[in-house]
Parts: structure tokens; C-alpha cells; sequence
């Protein structure tokens, strides 16, 4: 069983001092085990100017389990899957400590932005351009920060628009649209999948 | 002596004691000037069953009245060397609480009347037998400085007035009392601001009673209730959680941790948990251990277990210690041969 009073408190905490940290936690739905957690690039880091969403799923044994974090965001980075978003990092693993909270752990997953480990890689792909070809995996960080972690300034019907002119029927484009929460880029990527 | 209806009355009993039912019409004085008559009357008649216990005086009528004539009740202690019965002797240092305000109070200064003297006016011998007031005892008497009682000394920790001037072991006893009871409250006090850092609850606030423990970590000084400190370390090592890297160690500093001890209070310096460790051993020491069994069953603890190892004669087990020497020369010490022990002397090499 979840401890939910704990959970509780954690996100008033968080949410506190939101301005300081960037950091900020809210429920996905209301029971409070699906989670969905925001973390802003690290400054000097191909990631800065990006906004990172987390996806927390809180197993039983929270908190003394770990919780279970993945990336929502595309994000190019030797230790995060490019394709499912898994983060490889020891503190969700078997270093967990209920000492730890939600709000602790995004805030490893900040500092995993900014101090890749490239030796003990969660996408090898990545990690093996980050050894050989730093500049390349600098650029390509940049462009998919760019691209997918950047809150588009861009309204509703300005995005269908944009959508409709790359050639999708535009009853298609505003249901899909809602289905991914606004997001243009997760859209596109259902539209061409589908 | 003097009688009923004299121009010196004697002193009602029942009025000294704060409870005459006949006011004022009562054959006895009702002025606290006047003497009070103390002398026994089974004394008297020649046996008294209460001896040197007597809260009244055992003196003869006639010995009592040569005596009285400049200052009636003026009792001499046995070392009145030592113990001078002046107000203004050293002795009333120690009795300066309850001195100071007879001296400025309703008693006449020129009646040749002390203070002490009419403390001791019941006296029949030894000054630890006066009988302290117990409504100051408690903390307040109504009748404040007119009260015809000893009030005793204050003690530094309650404020009561409770401290009997002449009986030593009973000051030393309730100052002792006192204080620690005191130190557990403050303890207490201190106590209930702490937070578990994995509930993040206050742990003297949670529903159970049960609950309301924090779980010290012997290395580590930071407060965790009882319960979650608990079902972290016995939680199973899941996805690869090692227990003595992750699970044993402490949750914020990851120290490693042997025991866990409970306690009500949290402490405020490393005396205080030591003191706190050691009457938890004790009193663990007092239980037969389970798995000991009076000897019929080993205890996978050994000699660290906390529970006591005797068998049922009340002997206590004797611990031959094996050493087991090691081809680089270390020495393992083994109780029973385990498979364990083999086990860590691969560890070491």
C-alpha cells in the first residue's frame, strides 16, 4: 500500500518551492500512484532552455520501494534510452533509500543531465557517440532539446494548421492533438506511426 | 501552668492545626501569641507508647514550667554546638525559606518567641521528625506566611516547597527524583517536534501508540519512528537492494547500522542515547533469548545476542571461543563451526 499521506506531503512540498528549483510534481489522475514530474535543462548543458517531463509510476512498497521514473520527453543522453525514455541511475534502483523523495529523485535525474556516465551506459548508441564524437552528441542533444523538450508557443489552432499543411486530414490531427495533450511533436510522431 | 480563663491561655490544639469547630467561643486561646500547650499526657503518667516519636513534648510538668519563665519553649538541640537555634545563627541558611517570614510576620518580636522555636515546639528530640506543611509541599499553602508549619526548602527543579530541612536522604532523594523527571519531560517536550525522515510525520504524533517510538540507529543520529525504520530494514531486498549496503544502512547518511533501538524520547546529546542504549540492553538482558532456549537451541547471535543465554539451573552459558587459523596468519574466532566460517575466510583473501 502506497504511504498516500506521505505522497501528500511531498507534493506540497515540491510545489513550494517550485520557483526555486523549476522542479515540480503533479498528479496524472487522482490516485495519486501515476505521476508526472517536470525538470528544466541544466544550465550550460546541450539540455538548458529544455523543459523535462517524467513519468512516476509509485509501486506498492512506496517508499520504501523506489518509484518508477522514465522519461515522457525525448532526450538524447548516454545514460536514457532514446527510444523508451528508462533511465539508467542507481538511486532508482538498488541504492533507493526512503530517506529519498519524488522531488530528490528528479533532482538526480537534473544532475544526471549535466554529469552524463558514459561507462556505464543505459543506451549504448548514444553513449558511444558521446566517447568518440562529443560534438555530434552535443548537437544532436541540442536539436532533440529543440525539438521535443521546448513548450510550444504555438495555440491550438496554430498547431492543427501546421499539422494539416504537412498533409493530415485535419479531424485526424485535432483528435490525435488531444490524445497526446497538445503536443505537436508527440502528435506528428502518432500521425506518421499510425 | 497557666489554665482556661488565666490571663495567658494556652494555644487550642485544634486552632494550631487549622480546624476548631468552636471559633470563638472556645475555652483555648485562638492568638498565636500565646503558648502552646504541648506537653504529653501519657508522659505524664509515666508511659508514653510512642517514645521519642511523640509530637508531643515529654518533659515534666514542674522541670518544664522552671525553665519557661524568660523564654517558655526554647528547645536546646542535643549538639547545640553545631545546631544553635538563633534565627540569626548559620543554620538558618539552610532554613532561610521558611525563616524569613515568621521573622516579619504576625509574631511579636518582643515575646522572646524564635521562629524556630515554635517549629520545635512539638519537638521531642530530633528536628527531622517536624511534620512539613503538605499544603506548601504541594506547592501552596493558603495561609502563606501565617501557617504555623514547617514549610520546607524549594526545590530548585519543582518550586515546591518540599525539601525537609533535617531529613538529608528524603532532600537527596526528591532532588534526584525530581530532576530526572524533570530531564524525561523536557526530553519529551524536545521530542515532539521530531519528524520521521521517511513518513515525514511527526513520530510523537502519529495514531498508534505503538507508533509513537523513534528507532534509534546506533551509528547514526538521525530520528526515524520505530515502525518505518523496521520495515525498511526487513524489507525484502528487492531489485538487487543489498542488505547490508542499502538496507542496514542508515536511510540519510547510509551508515551502517547494527540495531535499532526503540525509545519514546529522543535525545539531546550522545550521553543521553548512550544511557538510553544501555537500559535497553539491560533490560533485554533479562529475557531468556528464544532461540538459546535454556540451552537446548542455538542462537544464531552467539555471544552478540542481546537476550540472555542461561540454561534452566540458572547458570549462565560459558562461551569457549575457537580460533581458527588462517593460512596468512589471521585468526577467525568460531564458536560452532559454521559453513559461514569458511565462507568468510574466502571473503578475506
Amino acid at each position: 500500500m502506497v504511504d498516500f499521506s506521505r505522497v501528500q506531503k511531498e507534493l506540497q512540498e515540491c510545489n513550494r518551492d517550485i520557483n526555486v528549483s523549476g522542479i515540480s510534481v503533479n498528479p496524472k489522475s487522482d490516485n495519486l500512484t501515476n505521476l508526472i514530474g517536470t525538470i528544466p535543462g541544466p544550465i550550460g548543458t546541450p539540455y538548458e532552455g529544455g523543459t523535462f517531463k517524467i513519468d512516476i509510476n509509485l509501486p506498492d512498497g512506496y517508499p520504501f520501494e523506489p518509484p518508477k521514473m522514465k522519461f515522457a520527453t525525448k532526450v538524447w543522453h548516454p545514460n536514457i534510452s532514446s527510444q523508451s525514455g528508462a533511465i539508467c541511475l542507481d538511486i532508482l534502483k538498488d541504492q533507493w533509500s526512503p530517506a529519498l523523495t519524488l522531488k530528490t529523485a528528479l533532482l538526480s535525474i537534473q544532475a544526471l543531465l549535466s554529469a552524463p556516465e558514459p561507462d556505464d551506459p543505459q543506451d549504448a548508441v548514444v553513449a558511444q557517440q558521446y566517447l568518440k564524437d562529443y560534438q555530434t552528441f552535443a548537437s544532436t542533444a541540442r536539436y532533440w532539446t529543440e525539438s521535443f523538450a521546448k513548450i510550444s508557443s504555438l495555440g491550438v489552432e496554430e498547431k492543427v494548421q501546421k499539422l494539416v499543411e504537412m498533409g493530415f486530414p485535419e479531424g485526424l490531427v485535432r483528435s490525435t492533438l488531444e490524445v497526446v495533450g497538445g503536443d505537436e511533436n508527440m502528435a506528428l510522431e502518432k500521425l506518421c506511426s499510425a | 501552668m497557666s489554665l482556661p480563663g488565666n490571663r495567658t491561655r494556652v494555644l487550642c490544639k485544634f486552632f494550631a492545626h487549622g480546624a476548631c469547630l468552636k471559633g470563638e467561643h472556645c475555652e483555648f486561646s485562638h492568638d498565636w501569641k500565646d503558648p502552646a500547650n504541648n506537653v504529653c499526657t501519657f508522659y505524664q503518667k509515666g508511659a508514653c507508647a510512642y517514645g521519642s516519636r511523640c509530637r508531643y513534648d515529654h518533659v515534666k510538668a514542674g522541670q518544664r514550667q522552671a525553665s519557661s519563665s524568660s523564654s517558655p519553649y526554647t528547645y536546646q538541640y542535643p549538639d547545640s554546638d553545631s545546631v544553635s537555634v538563633s534565627v540569626s545563627s548559620p543554620v538558618t541558611g539552610e532554613l532561610s525559606a521558611t525563616s524569613i517570614p515568621y521573622t516579619s510576620g504576625a509574631w511579636g518580636e518582643g515575646s522572646g518567641q524564635t521562629p524556630l522555636d515554635l517549629l520545635t515546639l512539638n519537638d521531642n528530640g530530633n528536628p527531622a521528625d517536624i511534620v512539613m506543611c503538605s499544603f506548601a509541599a504541594n506547592g501552596n499553602c493558603p495561609r502563606g506566611e501565617t501557617c504555623p508549619h514547617l514549610h520546607g526548602d524549594v526545590c530548585p527543579t519543582c518550586r515546591k516547597q518540599c525539601l525537609h530541612p533535617f531529613r538529608p536522604e528524603e532532600r537527596e532523594e526528591h532532588k534526584t527524583g525530581c530532576e530526572r523527571k524533570h530531564k524525561h519531560l523536557e526530553a519529551l517536550k524536545h521530542s515532539q517536534e521530531i519528524e520521521c525522515s521517511v513518513c515525514l510525520e511527526r513520530v510523537l504524533s502519529k495514531a498508534t501508540a505503538a507508533e509513537r517510538k523513534f528507532g534509534l540507529l546506533s551509528e547514526c543520529d538521525h530520528p526515524f519512528c520505530i515502525s518505518c525504520i523496521r520495515n525498511w530494514r526487513s524489507s525484502s531486498p528487492t531489485s538487487g537492494m543489498d542488505v547490508n549496503s542499502a538496507l542496514r544502512s542508515c536511510p540519510i547518511c547510509r551508515k551502517l547500522s547494527y540495531f535499532v533501538i526503540p525509545s519514546v524520547i529522543w535525545y539531546a546529546s550522545k550521553d543521553e542515547k548512550q544511557e538510553i542504549v544501555d537500559s535497553y540492553k539491560a533490560r533485554l538482558r533479562s529475557i531468556d533469548c528464544r532461540h538459546f532456549d535454556f540451552g537446548n537451541g542455538t542462537c544464531p547471535f552467539g555471544t552478540s545476542c542481546f537476550y540472555k543465554h542461561a540454561y534452566r539451573d540458572g547458570r549462565l552459558e560459558e562461551v569457549v571461543l575457537r580460533h581458527l587459523g588462517a593460512e596468512d596468519g589471521q585468526t577467525v574466532i568460531a564458536k560452532d563451526i559454521r559453513l559461514s566460517d569458511f565462507l568468510n575466510r574466502m571473503r578475506i583473501r
